[in-house]
């Protein structure tokens, strides 16, 4: 199939992915400075800066002179909107300009060694940096930080003053559960990985910060937890992350898409999730998270075909239940998938399956109905499909009326109408509320699938939906995730993980992770762990 | 690269160029829920099926407007074989005529005698039609059986199948009668229905008042020799006979109350087992019958107090009496009037006795019939219900 695919991306190279076609630097114009140093000269440095950001309205240059020593003039460079302007203005602006002379009275500083004293009692700023280099400068000013400049030294001090206005914590909206932490992940890196850290008091948890994106300079984060994590995996997202060489990186689905290990398969590899709590359960089972700048959805990998049909709220709530709401979700699954492709194969091929009765009422219903029952199907199943994607894009106040017109269209009239039968509604509807049960992105997979199948039982009957489904199981069959079996732990079968497939075991007994992503380092906890009652009851 | 991209295509033609073979729309089908078939004068079979409409089917408020269209539509055709007569059907019928859901097969009473086993093959050999058709013997025409109605199911033909699940006569599905006429140790025997006069729907309008209606019934069961109906056993008799095989241990056994003996008590037989044990030395033929009851006793008439030990004694050996009577019943009517071992003792003597059963199989019926049968009864009562004493019965 994807040799089948080679000449055509021979012929658009801009699509391929060849890192070295592709000329190192980006095709921005004024690509020189990069490699440029200051210069001790501040009206040098300003120049050369302003000529790089030019036309760039929101940089703000504050050029004034030091307290302690009226002939050093410094220069201040931040951006609108980025830097956090009170820490601008009284941190730094405030502090050199008039706060110093009263904090060291009477103290000349010579020019020489103004850079030191400034950054030894001259700024407020915990967190400093220097740097000589033009492109760490602009960097800097470009992601918030500001920019201090001292005449006659070619060092710039960095401040970090990150402070933009960003969304709040809010709640999940693609991944809602009753019980469990409320918080979701928002745009803002550093938020993320406070919310994985305040969640994993641990010095093992380790956030590594890389650039990507030759235009965007996105930070992108990757986090695990030394000790659990494979070390060979970590190696391997850094490497699949480094060969990432394009403009921009707007969201996590970006670098989902350059590092997953089979571009051509309807199924996702990389799972993302927006909730703190379900991407801290993932590190401590050994994967590894790749937090995006920008976006509130995090990659976790390696991923396996399980994790869709799960929930985080499955180890809240107890044991018990969360194994029969498996057990449903995974019925819903296989409901997704097959039903609209078992009906048409039922009801146009072997209409000996069915009880008399239903036979009679679906006959009865169908009497009227002017098309073959798949292309009935196929038109209420895109009637369905149109209606939940119109949900999705309409402005929310107009949600609710498109789903009034929908459940109107679908369910009254057409049904009125004798253009579908009431049975194939049901089918429709329960199958779109089956797919509902589970993860986003593995039901959009089930989705498509779902009409492959309906084609294939509409030609061939059972043996068409067979053949589909044998199909799809021997493609998961030869899915991985960084290395990782996707179907595993059933294909293959680890035995001790099936504790955590359908059934989910009781928290006591799950005394190991699972063993083909946490190798190394099995033992989550002691065993033994089952309270019970104490041995002495008092009597009475 | 070529051969894979020649391969897809071939793939994808062979899809669209084979699609939809052997596809049937539900609409494009009559769906057959009873056959019956007729002997007519001229040597020719009369196939009568009855088929449903589906539009009398939904539940919807379609239907509910048009009142309560007829659900079934009887028509016959003729001819030599079954497989003719139903190529003449399909000259009548607009759809494909569809026999997987078949329900029953009806034999009027002359086709019985002159044979079952020619219909039979017809439906055991075609791949549609079911193993489980339920296979009964009218006394009449099949055809007058099938034009029926049914005021409580939609159909007579679903009306008789139900009947037949029920298992309140003696119910034969095809595969067991397609087996009986297979084996020597045992001789056909399947449900016997007529029409009968099964109440009235009363209307709100007394006026209207709707005559007597003519519906499916049960009627006892049709004996065969070798696959040709020879005789009936009225219901009486049927209940014997599903005893003595074993099956259906149900039924209700009325006895006189210990004290007062023209008064009656209902017994409900609850579970039961019957053992066939053959005794054979090369002359003499023997069986012994061990029929094991269990009963709950539902209804008193007499005034007496039977939650006694030594009356439920009594009870039980007037139940174990009362049984015994009705299967022997049965069995001489098998054994002296039509000679044929509709029980199945023969396959128990085969069984027991595989070496002399060569000698004894051809001649199997008589032998049956020569053979002495001790029926051996053990009865008990389980409950006496939510009574003890029958209300107003003055104290002893």
């Amino acid at each position: 199939m994807v040799n089948f695919i080679k000449p055509l991306r021979a012929r658009f190279p801009g699509r391929g992915n060849h890192p070295a076609d592709q000329s190192k630097e980006s095709s921005l114009p004024g690509a020189s400075w990069k490699e440029q140093v200051l210069s001790p000269d501040l009206e040098t440095n300003l120049k050369q800066i302003k000529a790089i950001l030019d036309k760039c309205s929101d940089v703000v240059y504050r050029e004034f002179v030091f307290a302690q020593n009226e002939q050093i003039r410094l220069a201040l460079i931040y951006t609108d909107g980025l830097a956090d302007k009170t820490q601008v203005g009284d941190q730094i602006t405030k502090a050199l300009a008039l706060e110093v002379p009263m904090a060291v009275p009477g103290q000349e500083i010579s020019k020489n060694r103004a850079l030191e004293f400034i950054k030894q009692r001259g700024l407020c700023i915990n967190e400093i940096q220097q740097t000589s280099k033009l492109r760490d400068v602009i960097q800097a000013i470009l992601s918030g930080d500001s920019v201090l400049l001292v005449d006659g030294h070619d060092i710039a001090i960095v401040n970090g003053t990150k402070g933009w206005a960003s969304r709040a914590i809010s709640e999940p909206e693609a991944e809602p559960t009753v019980r469990g932490a409320r918080e979701s992940f928002v745009e803002t890196l550093r938020t993320n990985t406070a919310l994985l850290r305040r969640r994993i008091n641990s010095p093992n948890l380790k956030i590594e910060v890389f650039k990507l994106g030759e235009i965007t300079n996105t930070d992108v984060a990757i986090a695990y937890i030394e000790g659990i994590v494979n070390e060979k995996l970590v190696a391997e997202v850094k490497s699949r992350l480094q060969r990432i060489k394009v403009d921009a990186i707007l969201e996590s689905g970006y670098i989902e898409e350059l590092i997953e290990e089979n571009p051509w398969s309807p199924f996702p590899t990389v799972n993302h999730t927006e909730k703190p709590d379900r991407a801290a359960a993932m590190l401590l089972e050994g994967r590894v998270a790749i937090l995006v700048d920008g976006t509130p959805f995090v990659l976790t990998v390696p991923n396996l075909f399980v994790e869709y049909l799960h929930s985080p709220e499955d180890y809240y709530e107890r044991f018990i239940f969360t194994t029969a709401v498996r057990i449903l979700r995974f019925l819903s699954a296989l409901v997704s998938l097959t039903l609209p492709a078992l009906y048409i194969a039922v009801v146009s091929f072997h209409h000996e399956l069915l009880p008399t009765t239903l036979l009679l009422s679906i006959a009865g219903q169908r009497e009227a109905v002017p098309f073959p029952v798949f292309v009935e199907v196929l038109v209420m199943e895109l009637t369905f499909e149109t209606l939940r994607e119109a949900g999705i894009r309409l402005p929310r106040p107009l949600g609710q009326a498109v789903s009034i017109v929908g459940a109107l269209v679908i369910g009254e009239a057409a049904v009125r109408a004798g253009l579908v039968a009431a049975a194939t509604v049901i089918v429709v509807a329960f199958t779109g509320i089956a797919s509902f049960t589970f993860a986003y992105s593995a039901s959009i997979a089930f989705r498509l699938l779902r009409f492959t199948i309906m084609f294939l039982s509409a030609a061939l009957g059972l043996f068409g939906l067979i053949s589909g489904l044998a199909l799809i199981g021997i493609h998961l069959c030869s899915l991985r995730s960084f290395g990782v079996p996707y179907l595993s732990p059933v294909v293959p079968m680890t035995g001790i993980d099936l504790k955590d497939v359908v059934f989910r075991a009781p928290l006591w007994a799950m005394f190991t992770r699972p063993r083909l992503i946490a190798r190394q380092n099995q033992k989550r906890q002691e065993q033994g762990l089952k309270p019970e009652p104490p041995e002495t009851r008092p009597k009475g | 690269m070529k051969k894979i991209a020649v391969l897809l295509l071939i793939l994808l033609l062979t899809g669209l160029t084979g699609g939809c073979w052997s596809r049937r729309e539900l609409t494009e089908v009559a769906i057959v829920l009873g056959t019956g078939v007729d002997w007519m004068e001229d040597g020719r079979i009369r196939l009568t099926v009855q088929i449903a409409r589906p539009g009398a089917f939904t539940a919807g408020s379609e239907a509910g407007a048009r009142g309560r269209e007829p659900a079934s539509w009887v028509v016959s055709a003729e001819g030599r074989t079954i497989q003719e007569a139903e190529r003449y059907l399909a000259m009548k019928v607009p759809r494909e005529i569809y026999w997987g859901h078949c329900i029953i097969l009806v034999l009027g009473e002359e086709m019985a005698r002159k044979g079952t086993g020619m219909i039979t093959n017809f439906f055991q050999r075609d791949r549609q039609p079911r193993e489980n058709i339920w296979v009964m013997v009218t006394r009449g025409e099949a055809k007058d059986f099938l034009e029926t109605y049914s005021s409580l199911e939609k159909t007579s033909a679903q009306a008789a199948g139900f009947l037949e699940r029920m298992k309140t006569g003696y119910s034969v599905q095809l595969w067991k009668l397609a087996e009986m006429l297979a084996s020597k140790g045992i001789q056909p025997a399947v449900t016997a229905v007529e029409v009968k006069e099964a109440g009235i729907t009363p209307e709100p309008d007394r006026e209207k008042k709707s005559p007597p209606q003519k519906q499916v019934g049960l009627a006892g069961v049709a004996v065969f020799k070798e696959d040709k109906l020879i005789g009936w056993l009225d219901p009486y008799e049927t209940r014997g006979l599903l005893w003595l095989k074993g099956e259906a241990m149900k039924g209700v056994i009325i006895v006189p109350s210990p004290g007062e003996p023209d008064k009656a008590v209902s017994i409900r037989i609850r579970r039961g087992s019957t053992k066939i044990l053959p005794e054979y030395d090369g002359e003499y033929l023997r069986f012994m019958v061990r029929i094991r009851v269990e009963g709950d006793m539902v209804e008193q008439q007499s005034r007496e107090d039977l939650a006694k030990p030594e009356k439920i004694k009594t009870l039980e050996s007037e139940m174990a009496d009362e049984l015994k009577k009705r299967a022997t019943a049965a069995l001489e009517k098998a054994q002296n009037e039509y000679g044929v071992d509709i029980f199945g003792f023969g396959d128990a003597f085969h069984r027991k006795y595989k070496k002399e059963w060569r000698d004894l199989k051809d001649r199997w019926d008589e032998e049956f019939s020569r053979a002495e049968v001790n029926i051996a009864v053990e009865a008990q009562i389980r409950e006496i219900g939510l009574l003890t004493k029958r209300a107003g019965v003055p104290e002893e």
